[in-house]
Formats: C-alpha cells, structure tokens, sequence
C-alpha cells in the first residue's frame, strides 16, 4: 500500500516544488545528473572488467598500504573525496576491487581530500572541476558513437565524470543564493554544546552543498573574516566530515550490494572518526598547537592551523581503524546482506537436498520447474497478456485482438532478476551435486534438467528482442502489420497456454503431445511465411517491414523449440522409454506440418 | 534347492531376451490403447466444434495421434517378427 502512494506523493512533492522554486528545480537537476553520471560510470567500468584496468586496480589494491596510498593520491589530484568515493563504489559494485580493498581507497580518500584545506588556507586555490564537465561531455560522446566496446567504455566514463561534475556544479548553483545569506556569526556558541551544534551545521552544510571542499571553502573565509571563533570552525570542519558520507550514500542507491556495504563502511569510518575527534577535541587541538610551533606555523594563522587539525584528525582516524579492516570487512558481509529487491530466490535448493542422487535430481526438477513458471509471466507479460487471461479460457486471438498497449516492461531487467539469477544458483547446485558420489542414472537426469533450466534462459533471451520489436510495430497502424504481429502473439501465447496445461496434467501421453505443439509451430511459421510473401508480391507491405516481421517470427520459433525441448525434458519420467519410439521424428513432423 | 526349480531359474534366465521383448510388447500396447481413447475424445470434439481455426487444430492433433500410433503398431509388429525368429529351431 505504502509502496503505491509513496511514487505518486513524491512525483506531487517534485512538482509542486518546481513550480514554486526554480532554485529547488536546479538542484533536483543536479541531483538527477549526478545519480545519472553515477549510473554511466558504472556502465563504463563494466566495460573494462577483466581488462587491462582490472589488472592496474588490483595491483594497486591489493594491499592496505596500497589501496590507501591509492585513495590518498587520486583525491589529491581530483581534490573531491566524494568523486573518488563514488568511483570506488563503482569498482567494487562491479566486483574490479574487493570491499577491502574499496574501504582501504576510502580511509586513503579521506586523507586526501584533507590537501583541499592545505591549498585552500596555505594558496587559495582549487582545481574548479565543473569547468571541465562541457568538453568532457563532448568528447565522451564522440567515444560512445565509437564501435569498439573499449571506446565506448571510455565514452561512458568520460560521460559518467561529466554528468557527475555537472550535477554538483547545478547543485551548487542553485544553493548559491543560500550560501551567500548564510551568517554563521549569528550561532556562536563555546563549550560542549557549540561543539555538538557547530558539527552538526557542518554536516548540514555538507549535505546541501554535497561537497566538503565547498564547506571548508566557507569555514576557511568564515574564519578569516572572524564570523566563527576556531574552536567553533574545528567543529564545522568534524561536520563537513560525516556530511560527505551523504554523497556516498546517495550514490550507493544506484549501487549493489557491494556498493552498498562499502558506502556503510564509509560511514561507520566517518562516524567512529568524528566521535574521536569530538570526545578528544581538546587534546588534538594541543598537539595541533605543539606542532604547528614545530612548523613554524605562526600562533595567529588559525587558517593552516585548521589545515593541520583537518589533516590531524583524519590521519588519526585511519590510524585508529587500519588494524581493524578484514574485521569491519567480514562484519559489513555478515550484517548487510540483505539482497537487492526482486531478485528470485530458489526454492527448492537446500543444502539437505544434497544428501542422496534423487533428492538432489527431484529438488533441481521443481526448482527448474519454478524457473519455467518465472519464464511464463515473464513471456506473457512480454507479449502483453496477463498471466490469467492465458491461464482463463478465453480466446487468445481476441485478447491479442484487443490489446490497447504494449506493456512497457523492462525484459532485460527481469531477465537478470527472475530467469538468470535462477538459472546461476541452479548450475552451481549442480556443480555441488557432482562433487559428492551419485549414480549414472541420476547423473544423466541432472545434466538433461542443467540442459531445460538453459532452455529456458534462451527462450527469455528471445523475448528480448522480440518485446523491443513489438514495443515499435506491435500495434501499428498498417492493418497488415498489425494481423502479422497479432498473429505472432496469439501463436506464442496459445503454446504458452498449452504448455501451463501440460504441467498441470500427469498421464502417460502428457510426454507425447509435445509432437502436436511442435507441428503446430513449424504449421503456423509457414503460414505466416507465406503470408508475407504474398504481401510483398502485392507490395501490401515494405518489405523491410516483412523482413522485420520475419526476423521476429524466427524469434518467435526459437523461443517455443526452445520452451518445448524444456517442457519435454520436465515431462519425461525415467521409465518412459516405451514412448520414446512413439514420437514423431523430424521428417514425420515437416511432413505433418506440410500435409495441413 | 530342488532341481526342478533350479531347471525354472535356468529357463527365465536364458529366456530373458525374450521377456523383455514381451514387456515392450505389453506397454506398447498400453500405450495404443490409451491413445485410442484420446484419438475417441477428440473425434468427439471435432463433431461438436464449429469453429474453423478450431477444427483444424483438433484435425491436426489427430493426425498426430494416427502418425504416433501407426509407428507403435509397427513396432509391435516388428517385435512379434523377431520373436517368432527366435522362436524357429535352430538348423
């Protein structure tokens, strides 16, 4: 229920505010670029998994020292520890970097971006990367026009960096006029309580402006204009700390799981490190003292001075949570790991099924059984049917007939969600099996279902194409091509239904009246063949259209050869060899098929 | 172990061949029978539907089951030939 009204309420929210603000409009942009940036930067990275930049990262992660020196490094030189954040997000949501290796980029990114205050306070300079999101942007382009999957990849990341640094430039537009009317002297406050408040500002800054270069931007000219006290500037600059975790964990939305566990880390690290900093804030700002004397930093400079503290309080904070790593990292792979909503679970699939050779062969039967059941909703909602119009008995033809719209549904998606997933955990349940000791019968009959599960795979791999197709000329205008892809439909549709009634029926002929449903097809490829033929002969229909159609019909054919050689292996019981010599072989088919 | 059930275990397990030949014979048969009744069902069918795409369909899963069961009969008769081969003394 929550979930119905929570996207009507939000996309009212959204509205609503666009029409009021036009700065609010620009942030959400910024926003919405940003998330998009993210989504092409981990399209980019998947593009050169088991490449040469696989090697390159895992070389330079491979250890501690190196990942952190690696984070250090790279923020310095993009002077944004949330770029490099999100970025790290992305090599270890598509498994380039391990989640250790990721928090160890993190703990070094945070040292890094410590440099900003440095070149800020000590020169007053920052490298300004919004200026290079416009020809970034062009050139990735160019790159994604390309062919080759190499350049292409490199267009996307040139893409995902330029929406990136896009977004945080609109998202800072738009805040300009609250930053500029943003007195920070108003809230002086010492002792505890200024500490706690100054922090949280900090962090809230933080979080509007997404950036903490920008907050120590403000910080740093608050300070030197004597709006904020440096006791009250070391706890915005703790603040500006924990409200870059945001940015990580809006970024983590888009990521998997290993993407999410690492944006965790991030925050645990963040948060244990600001507690410390807080809790023993009187300390460091001594040894900050101590040293900056030692330096030779004047007394009077707060602004290096909270450089240092920055710096100090960082360094200290991966110090404290180096030796810790493999535990945090074996802690966020027990405790998170919730899976990624929709994905299909196995049902059947349980370690005691394991046990004997049959146990193992029925509980694969059922849960392939369970893949073709997630395979025919997905089939039927790909030809824009509801499941219980092809479990009803009404007519097929006229519900292809009727349809008003093709349903705008995502195959590609809940092919990884529903079919693939499935598919994986039923091969690597094999793989177990065959581990243990089993008997040739058994051995047979799990290689024959490992066979069905791909099947099916297959058959939803067509349906991908063919929905996209269908989304175009499904419901064309053209009367002709209309009946052609209608045609199409109700053929799919009508094996769909037959085939659901098979594996609800048990008898002895269930196995051999898959012979009908193969003559039918090959039946109804050929009519439609002709068809088309005659069409193009009478020049009723382009005849790249007809070709289109034809390539969709092949799709068509090999989706239902693809569900019957599944559904046979499913219906076939052990001791049916009788039958075996029953069945129509290929020549009988075709010979069928031409004869009606 | 008497003898003459002994003579009995010699004889099933030299005629074993054959058995199993009378087994297929048997379930092919079943099999025949109960694709007859499927191939009744559906004439039935075919006499009561009027719709054309319909009928077709139904001729066409009846075809079918004639094409199955003409290979089932055959295949009996050619088990029946090759018992009887065997069953011819040996010159």
């Amino acid at each position: 229920m929550l979930k119905k009204i929570s996207l009507p309420l939000v996309l009212a929210f959204l509205a609503y505010a666009f029409w009021v603000s036009s700065d609010f409009t620009e942030i959400a942009a910024g926003i919405a670029l940003f998330m998009f940036g993210m989504l092409c930067l981990e399209d980019g990275f998947k593009a050169f998994t088991g490449g040469t930049l696989e090697t390159i990262l895992r070389k330079s992660t491979d250890k501690l020292w190196k990942s952190l020196v690696f984070g250090m490094t790279s923020t310095t030189l993009m002077q944004s520890s949330s770029l490099v954040s999100l970025i790290t997000v992305s090599f270890v949501s598509s498994e380039m970097i391990t989640l250790a290796a990721g928090i160890g980029i993190i703990m070094g990114a945070n040292i890094g971006t410590t440099t900003g205050a440095w070149l800020i306070a000590g020169l007053g300079l920052k490298v300004d990367i919004a200026a290079y999101a416009m020809p970034v942007l062009v050139f990735g382009m160019v790159f994604m026009m390309q062919k080759s999957k190499t350049h292409k990849g490199i267009g996307y990341l040139m893409l995902g960096f330029a929406f990136l640094f896009l977004g945080i430039h609109f998202m800072k537009e738009g805040f300009e006029s609250f930053q500029q009317s943003f007195d920070l002297s108003e809230y002086g406050m010492t002792g505890f309580a200024g500490l706690m408040v100054f922090t949280l500002i900090g962090m809230a800054i933080t979080v509007i402006m997404q950036s903490s270069h920008a907050t120590l931007l403000i910080i740093i000219t608050a300070l030197s204009a004597g709006q904020v006290s440096y006791e009250n500037a070391l706890a915005l600059a703790i603040g500006a700390n924990l409200g870059s975790t945001i940015t990580i964990i809006l970024g983590s939305i888009a990521a998997n799981l290993g993407g999410k566990r690492l944006a965790a880390s991030h925050v645990l690290f963040n948060v244990i490190t600001a507690a410390v900093a807080i809790t023993f804030i009187g300390q460091i700002a001594w040894t900050v003292d101590q040293l900056a004397t030692f330096m030779g930093i004047r007394d009077d400079d707060f602004l290096l001075k909270l450089a240092l503290f920055h710096t100090l309080f960082n360094v200290l904070g991966v110090l404290l949570l180096m030796p810790w790593v493999p535990k945090i990292e074996s802690l966020l792979l027990r405790y998170i790991q919730f899976k990624p909503k929709g994905i299909e679970q196995p049902l059947y699939l349980v370690p005691q099924a394991l046990e004997t050779p049959a146990t193992v062969v029925s509980a694969v039967k059922q849960e392939v059984k369970h893949l073709f059941e997630n395979a025919y909703g997905l089939l039927a909602h790909g030809l824009s049917l509801k499941r219980s119009t092809i479990d009803s008995s009404e007519s097929l033809s006229e519900a292809v007939k009727y349809t008003r719209r093709i349903f705008p549904i995502d195959v590609e998606d809940l092919y990884e969600e529903k079919i693939k997933s499935l598919h994986n955990e039923i091969v690597t349940f094999i793989a177990d099996a065959q581990l243990r000791e089993s008997t040739q019968a058994a051995t047979e009959e799990l290689y024959a279902l490992r066979q069905a599960s791909r099947d099916i795979v297959e058959a939803v791999k067509g349906m991908k194409h063919l929905h996209t197709n269908l989304s175009q000329h499904g419901l064309s205008t053209n009367l002709a091509v209309r009946e052609r892809y209608d045609q199409i439909r109700t053929h799919l549709a009508e094996v769909l239904r037959e085939l659901r009634q098979l594996m609800a029926t048990d008898d002895d002929l269930t196995h051999l009246s898959l012979d009908a449903l193969r003559v039918e097809s090959q039946k109804a490829r050929r009519k439609l063949i002709d068809e088309l033929d005659e069409m193009i002969r009478h020049r009723r229909i382009a005849a790249s259209i007809a070709t289109s159609i034809m390539n969709d019909e092949a799709y068509v054919t090999d989706i239902v050869n693809n569900l019957l050689d599944s559904v046979s292996i499913l219906l076939k019981k052990p001791q049916e060899k009788v039958e075996d010599s029953l069945h129509l072989d290929e020549k009988e088919l075709t010979e069928l098929a031409e004869k009606n | 172990m008497k003898a003459n059930k002994l003579l009995e275990r010699v004889k099933q397990f030299l005629d074993a061949d054959r058995n199993t030949q009378l087994d297929k014979i048997r379930s092919i048969r079943k099999v025949l029978k109960e694709l007859k009744e499927k191939e009744r069902n559906l004439r039935d069918k075919l006499e009561d539907e009027k719709d054309s795409e319909a009928r077709e369909s139904l001729q066409l899963r009846l075809d079918v089951i004639y094409a199955q069961r003409k290979k089932g009969v055959d295949r009996v008769q050619e088990l029946k030939e090759a018992l009887k081969e065997e069953a011819k003394p040996k010159d």
